[in-house]
Order: C-alpha cells, then sequence, then structure tokens
C-alpha cells in the first residue's frame, strides 16, 4: 500500500500535516534520489521504505536506488561497518579495491538518473564513491551517515573520507557521530513509522497468536530485546543480565532479530547467543524474517521491559519503537540510546550485565513507575521521534542546500 | 488594519567549527570564541530540538552543567539566565562569561564530564515561510494561535523579540493596534515562557489572550 501523509492525520495534527505540504510545495517537482545498499532488512531500508513515498505525496519526484553488489564488496562494507564503529579491522588494498570496482560497475547504471537529479541523498559508506564517479552531476549531493562513527578505527575512516569529503553536505543521526569534513554538517535523528506493521496497533488476538506461536508464558515477565545478531548489539551480555535476574525471580527472555543481506557475520553471532542460551527454555532466541515486522511489533508490545543493550549503536530506533509501546527501555550507555533514555523518565541507561540485570528489577519491582514511565515516554516519541519530524527536517535541508545561501535564517 | 500574517518556521541543527569541551575551563574558552549564533542556538533554539527530555533547564549550558559535569551551582546560575533580555547576543555572551569565570574562581577541581558527555557546540539554519493563514480580528487570534505549529509559536512568540520591535511578541505588537486588547496583550508580556515546551506554551496563549477577552 503506497503512504501518503493523510494517513497520519490522528497521530499527529493536521497543522504538522499541512506544514509538511507547504515545505514539499516549495520544492514541487524536484528531482531526488536516494541510494543505498539494500531494499530490506536494517534501518536505513526502514527509513526509505516511508520516506520516499512521503517525499512523492509532498511533490518531490523521488527515487530509491539500492547498488548491486558481490558477496565480497558486502564483507568488506561490513568492515567499514565495524571499523568505523571503533572495532579494530584491517581493509587491505585488494579489498579498497572490490569497494572501488564495485561502485564503478553501479555508477554505469546509475548514472543518467544520478547525473540529472536536482538533490541526491547517499546513505552509508557502501555507495559514497558513487559522487567521485558522476563527474556532469548538475544537483547537490548529501551524505546520509547513520553510523555511529566517533571513534572510528583510523584507517578505515581515512580510507573512505575522501569519498565524502566532496559531497556537499552531511547527515550525521548525532553531533557525537560528526566528523571534521570541509562541508556542513547537518543533524537529524532518525525516527519511526507508526503505521508500519512494526509499529501500528496490534489487536488483543494478534498478541495472544504471537505469545502462543513462541511458547511464551503469560505468567512470566518478558524482557525483550530485538536486534540484528551483532556483536556490538551485545546478546550475550542480556543472556548474562536474564541470568543474573533469573536468580531472584522468574523471567523470561526473547533475542529477536532478522538477517541483512549486507551483514555475513551476523550467523556467528546468532551461533554464539545459541550456545549461550542452550538449555534454558526461558530463552527464546528468533531469527526471524526480513519481513516479521508484525511479529517484533506483537514480542515489544508483549514485553514488560524492553532491552537494548549495545555496547556500540548508531541511534538505536529500537529504543524508539520500544518507547512508542509505552516500555520503558534499558539501554547500553552509548549512542543514540543516550539521547532516547533519561534515567526514571523514559528508561535506564546501563553499562554491564550486571547493570541491566539491576535496572530490570527494579522496574519488575515498581509496576506502577514502570508503567507511568511507559506514558511519558510515548507523549516524548509522539513530539519528536515519529516520522513527520524527520521528514520535515529533509525538507528543510533541502531547501538549504538549493538555496546556495549562507545565512542562517532562510526565507522560502 | 492590517491582518496578523502566520508565518512558520523549521530549523535544522547542524554543528559548528568549534571543537567540544569537556570541563568548564573547556566551555569558558570555546564559548568565548565561537560565533553568536552558537550561543543562540544553545539558549534560544534549543526549544526546537527534539529530545526525550524536558529538562530543569532552558538553556543546553545549565543542562551540561548539571547532567554531566554535577555543577549544580553553575547550573543554577546559568539556568536562571533569561537570553531575551539581551538584545545583543555580545551582552549575552558576556554574562555567561562572568558567571562562568566566577565559577572557575570558586572551584578547586575543575570537573571533567565523562567520554561521550562532551558539551558539543551546535548552531542552526531555520528556514521561514509563509503558511497562507491570515488572522483578521484579535477574537480570532487565540483559535489560530491553537491550530500554530511549535514552529509558529517559535517564530511569533520567541524569535520575533530579536527583531523590531525589540523584546516583544508579534502577537502582542499586532494587539497594540485595538485599543479594547489591553488585557490580552498585558497577559501575554505577563506570561513566563521559561518553563513551557512549545506544546504547553500553545495553550498558555490561548489561555492568556481568553483571560484577556479575546475568544
Amino acid at each position: 500500500m503506497t503512504k501518503n501523509l493523510s494517513s497520519y492525520e490522528g497521530l499527529v495534527s493536521a497543522t504538522v500535516i499541512n506544514e509538511l505540504r507547504q515545505l514539499g510545495e516549495r520544492l514541487a517537482g524536484k528531482k531526488v534520489v536516494h541510494v543505498n545498499s539494500t531494499r530490506e532488512g536494517g534501518g536505513v531500508a526502514e527509513i526509505l521504505d516511508w520516506m520516499v513515498p512521503l517525499m512523492q505525496d509532498v511533490g518531490l519526484d523521488v527515487s530509491w536506488e539500492v547498488i548491486e553488489g558481490t558477496s565480497d564488496f558486502f564483507s568488506v562494507t561490513k568492515k567499514f561497518h565495524n571499523g568505523l564503529q571503533g572495532f579494530p579491522v584491517h581493509i587491505s588494498s585488494q579489498e579498497w579495491q572490490t569497494y572501488r570496482e564495485v561502485n564503478e560497475t553501479n555508477a554505469v547504471r546509475l548514472r543518467p538518473i544520478l547525473e540529472e537529479a536536482d538533490l541526491v541523498v547517499i546513505h552509508d559508506p557502501q555507495p559514497a564513491p558513487l559522487m567521485g564517479l558522476c563527474p556532469n552531476r548538475k544537483g547537490k549531493w548529501i551524505w546520509r551517515g547513520h553510523i555511529d562513527v566517533s571513534r572510528p578505527t583510523r584507517s578505515v575512516w581515512q580510507g573512505l573520507r575522501p569519498f565524502v569529503a566532496g559531497y556537499d553536505a552531511s547527515i550525521f543521526s548525532m553531533c557525537q557521530f560528526a566528523q571534521t569534513l570541509p562541508h556542513p554538517q547537518y543533524l537529524i535523528p532518525p525516527s519511526i513509522d507508526p503505521l508500519s506493521p512494526k509499529n501500528i496497533d496490534l489487536d488483543p488476538e494478534e498478541l495472544s497468536a504471537v505469545r502462543y506461536q513462541y511458547n511464551l508464558d503469560s505468567q512470566k515477565p518478558l524482557l525483550v530485546q530485538i536486534s540484528r545478531f551483532d556483536r556490538f548489539k551485545d546478546p550475550l551480555g542480556v543472556i548474562a543480565a536474564y541470568k543474573l535476574v533469573r536468580k531472584s525471580q522468574p523471567v523470561q527472555l526473547v533475542l529477536a532479530g532478522g538477517g541483512a543481506s549486507d551483514d555475513p557475520e551476523g550467523q556467528q553471532v546468532l551461533e554464539e547467543a545459541l550456545e549461550a542460551a542452550a538449555g534454558d527454555p526461558d530463552i527464546h532466541i528468533l531469527l526471524l524474517p526480513s519481513d516479521a515486522h508484525k511479529t517484533i511489533n506483537a514480542l515489544q508490545r508483549l514485553a514488560s521491559i524492553v532491552i537494548q543493550k549495545s555496547t556500540r549503536e548508531g541511534f538505536g530506533l529500537t529504543v524508539t519503537e520500544g518507547l512508542w509501546k509505552g516500555k520503558p527501555v534499558i539501554g547500553g550507555d552509548t549512542g543514540g540510546i543516550r539521547l532516547q533514555l533519561v534515567n526514571y523518565h523514559t528508561g535506564f541507561l546501563v553499562n554491564t550485565p550486571e547493570g541491566a540485570a539491576h535496572r530490570i528489577r527494579f522496574l519488575l519491582h515498581h509496576e506502577k513507575l514502570r508503567n507511568v514511565m511507559g506514558i511519558k515516554a510515548r507523549e516524548f516519541v509522539r513530539e519528536n521521534f515519529l516520522l513527520t519530524r524527520q521528514l520535515r527536517e529533509y525538507l528543510t535541508l533541502f531547501h538549504i542546500v538549493s538555496s546556495n545561501d549562507g545565512s542562517s535564517t532562510i526565507f522560502i | 488594519m492590517d491582518d496578523f500574517i502566520i508565518q512558520d518556521c523549521t530549523l535544522l541543527s547542524r554543528t559548528s567549527t568549534v571543537p567540544p569541551a569537556i570541563n568548564l575551563r573547556e566551555l569558558r574558552d570555546r564559548l568565548a570564541n565561537c560565533r553568536p549564533q552558537v550561543i543562540y542556538h544553545h539558549f534560544c533554539e534549543t526549544t526546537l530540538v527534539p529530545s526525550f527530555d524536558n529538562p530543569d533547564y532552558r538553556n543546553d549550558f545549565a543542562v551540561w552543567a548539571k547532567l554531566y559535569i554535577g555543577d549544580r551551582v553553575l547550573a543554577e546560575q546559568l539556568g536562571i539566565i533569561n537570553p531575551y533580555a539581551y538584545t545583543d547576543l555580545e551582552k549575552l555572551r558576556e554574562e555567561v562569561l562572568e558567571i562562568l569565570d566566577q565559577r572557575l574562581s570558586e572551584v578547586y577541581d575543575i570537573a571533567s564530564c565523562q567520554s561521550g558527555s562532551e558539551f558539543f557546540f551546535t548552531e542552526a539554519v531555520t528556514v521561514v515561510f509563509d503558511t497562507g493563514l491570515r488572522v483578521s480580528t484579535p477574537e480570532a487570534l487565540p483559535e489560530a494561535i491553537g491550530k500554530m505549529t511549535n514552529g509558529s509559536i517559535y517564530y511569533h512568540f520567541l524569535e520575533s523579540r530579536r527583531r523590531e520591535p525589540v523584546g516583544l511578541d508579534d502577537f502582542s505588537t499586532w494587539l497594540s493596534n485595538f485599543p479594547d486588547q489591553e488585557a490580552g496583550r498585558h497577559n501575554l508580556q505577563m506570561l513566563d515562557y521559561s518553563f513551557s515546551t512549545l506544546t504547553e506554551l500553545r495553550n498558555e496563549l490561548v489561555q492568556a489572550l481568553e483571560k484577556g477577552g479575546a475568544s
């Protein structure tokens, strides 16, 4: 079903919708192309899945292109991902060459549309070299970094920086992620789509069906972490926290995540989690298909507490998703999770499995506080972290870069 | 009398060229040299920046002092500053530097924040546009305000104080053309906006005007 803005009336005010239409009208007909590396799986694809039709709905001529890569290419870009998040990796000259060659191949296919576009938004490092491969580009090019690059492995960032530096602007989710670059760096936190299958309200019957399907006990508090099986999401730390809680009270844990076509490392992390959970019937490790959005939605709604115990994180949209479902969230004290969790307010920030276990026990003990925090959290998301806000900021950025006006106030 | 023209604005934050500060001394030194827009952003525009918090203080410097370097004395001193009382941002900078210098002279150990909690100096670009909406009579103003975006509320009630006539909000300026709206004007000018989110402020503005007889 094609998304349109009027569907969101009721979730946000008509005035907010009208504001977006007015910003869009003044950009009507502009050709915008988004480019990333996967059509499904992972946060970027989810964002583009709603952003593209909504930008079209406000009058822009928008398309979404996906670069095609080999397994070697995605292994390299996964190493980029890890390296940018601070994990020590070495990229060989052969791997850099693979990166460039795959982009050169994609540039042959994409060059006509990219060079004609008024605005091109390149998401993450995978397609970053495309700009340099489009010498006759006429529009503005924006690089959107979704990853936490606050402390990148130096050699990886040094290798990638030349591909990014020539852009007209870049976008980061938080100022902590920004790097020294010779162009303006704008800050746009991501957001969630309240009408997507992952976030839409569900009937009690749908919740019961998921509880039954995964053999969850309705009498035991449920802890849920939804994440790719990625080392930085620390699934083993979550299991350790669960085991500490389990010593004092009955509890059950779901670790659920999908794979993404650009993440070859996931299988190994999944196997490590399965091994850590072996023999415990209250730990449910679910490798879900990429379209299991309603299942994820139901698991978050069934949860007593949502966990996101990452040790490195981009923004951590699963935290916002949990908050939108009225759940306090216990999250790792890192990246964008810090923006979203305010202790005793929307959840708790933790640094260790012990810290997570402590806060889980605290929240399970204080049921009323848990509910109050959940209600408050949902309203913060409504006000600031629904897709309408992010769409507004992208449209604002398009106005800024199109205006060629360096002043701090632009009248359109 | 001319109609009230409802403008809207959207704001986009961006990094500044100022490196982050990890302690009070760095905060002081960087603040002394940053662009005025940076000071304005952290004092005034922060209310438009998406957040999961409704902090005690309405400027980023006070919030950082309290939450990240644990200096509650400084937070209180910075938190009470009304940036709109300064017609010149350089005067505001002088006032903040005075407070920081005083505090630096009082503390023996200069506390640093944890890694990742540095103070990041940012600024913003604001895009302003005409909504096409007009208000013809004072009686129609409360209802119109009730339907405004947060951007419009910010632009007409807070940001307006920087524009001529300096220190006044746009609603009051427009109502001054209507002698029978003195009570509403007075209520608007007495409104303490320091503790409200923009959503709360919208409701308070409507109430202030309705109490003044405009409804």
